[in-house]
């Protein structure tokens, strides 16, 4: 699979390392089943050369995701997400890794003291906005 | 050769102290490129960046300290040690009455390494026009080529001095992509001059806050970002935070009512409600 087909992107100025924002994406496409086991990713010089990214922070990116057993190492180098990642999780466990992006957003909501009721009616505009895309 | 347990610095700068007139630019500086390292220098205009390359690659003298280069003193380097080095300086020092084709040629004569496929390979992608005098290239195109004149012997410092200033948006991306396909596998090390906070955070696994003369702080980005945090609140509050999280201040600021606001350098990575997360424009402001 090529690297313009995977579609990675990431965010400079962001408070979250490079490397970070990888690992969490292909944790959130397993979790919804976009990606499945056996399925090869890009090499890290693919990557590197896609996202004009230095080649050890794809490196270290995908040595996480080979830790946190996302992915596993084929024969030879080539990358692959992991067995046991055969269908989506259910919804379930999937909004759970909505959790830590979701509580920076409440700590924000109480530091600009909105009531509950209006920060979700956001929440809720922008997810519409994103399913019109 | 010899090889030792270590790795020969690609630069090692030590107690380098360098005034214009009465008014001191470096003041002691000790820094440090090892091999392969990709470095983003930071610090803000009249910093002292320039004085502070130029220093290093020998172009300016200093007044104290000591510079290497690959481990020979910058100011008796060989052949084969100048050969290693590339330079893309922020002033165009292109030859202008030459065409492109012509400097080429004359810089290929100096460099047993040259690598003419490369350079050839680089001029058609990045469109420069072979055969009109220098002077007459647009200010993005003079960059390419000083870029090109700067990678074609395949160097293994590459010192950078705001090296995409005049390129576009998609004349940088090019240029990015160039140095991670081709020069940071090779395990080039590249120190790298530019205010634009994008590039550097792709490329560059070190960055490297010039401030007051000095290298005030290096460290590779990601561990910056997962370990340091802002903090505000009276003295007392802040005493206490770092009591209980650990690590060292790197800069403390009074803000109004008494408060003030850390910045501190956690020994662990910590996430917490007070424990602000920074990104590198942030770290720029408070570091530089």
């Amino acid at each position: 699979m090529s690297a313009d087909h995977f579609a990675f992107r990431i965010n400079t100025g962001s408070t979250e390392p490079i490397y970070r924002q990888l690992v969490e994406q292909v944790r959130r496409r397993i979790a919804a089943g976009q990606l499945v086991a056996g399925q090869e990713i890009p090499s890290v010089r693919e990557l590197a050369q896609a996202l004009a990214v230095h080649p050890m922070t794809i490196s270290k990116a995908y040595g996480l995701m080979e830790m946190e057993g996302l992915l596993e190492r084929r024969r030879g180098l080539s990358m692959v997400v992991a067995q046991q990642h055969r269908k989506a999780q259910p919804a379930a466990s999937r909004v759970e890794l909505l959790r830590p992006t979701l509580e920076r957003a409440a700590a924000e909501a109480r530091q600009l003291q909105l009531p509950a009721a209006q920060a979700l009616r956001l929440f809720e505009q922008i997810l519409k906005e994103g399913d019109k895309e | 050769m010899m090889r030792t347990e270590t790795p020969e610095a690609s630069a090692e700068l030590r107690g380098v102290s360098l005034a214009y007139g009465r008014q001191p630019v470096l003041r002691e500086l000790d820094w440090r490129l090892l091999p392969g390292q990709v470095v983003g220098l930071l610090g803000r205009n009249g910093a002292g960046k320039t004085t502070l390359l130029e220093t290093l690659l020998g172009l300016r003298e200093s007044q104290q300290g000591s510079i290497e280069l690959f481990g020979q003193p910058v100011d008796a380097l060989d052949d084969d040690c100048r050969a290693r080095i590339g330079y893309v300086p922020q002033q165009s020092d292109l030859f202008e009455g030459f065409t492109a084709a012509q400097l080429l040629a004359y810089f290929r004569s100096f460099y047993p390494r040259w690598n003419e496929a490369k350079a050839e390979g680089l001029m058609s992608r990045w469109e420069v026009p072979r055969d009109k005098p220098i002077a007459k290239l647009s200010g993005g195109q003079q960059q390419r080529l000083s870029i090109i004149r700067a990678l074609a012997h395949e160097p293994d410092l590459l010192v950078l001095d705001e090296p995409v200033a005049s390129l576009d948006p998609a004349g940088r991306r090019d240029f990015l992509r160039e140095l991670v396909e081709r020069v940071l596998d090779r395990g080039t090390t590249v120190v790298f001059s530019t205010h634009i906070l994008s590039d550097l955070e792709r490329v560059a696994f070190n960055m490297a806050f010039m401030k007051e003369g000095r290298i005030a702080l290096q460290a590779p980005l990601d561990e910056l970002l997962e370990r340091v945090r802002m903090v505000e609140g009276s003295p007392a509050e802040l005493q206490a935070l770092w009591q209980h999280h650990r690590g060292q201040v790197l800069r403390e600021t009074a803000l109004a009512g008494g408060r003030e606001r850390w910045l501190l350098r956690l020994d662990e990575p910590a996430n917490a409600p007070a424990l602000q997360a920074v990104n590198l424009e942030d770290l720029f402001m408070e570091l530089s």
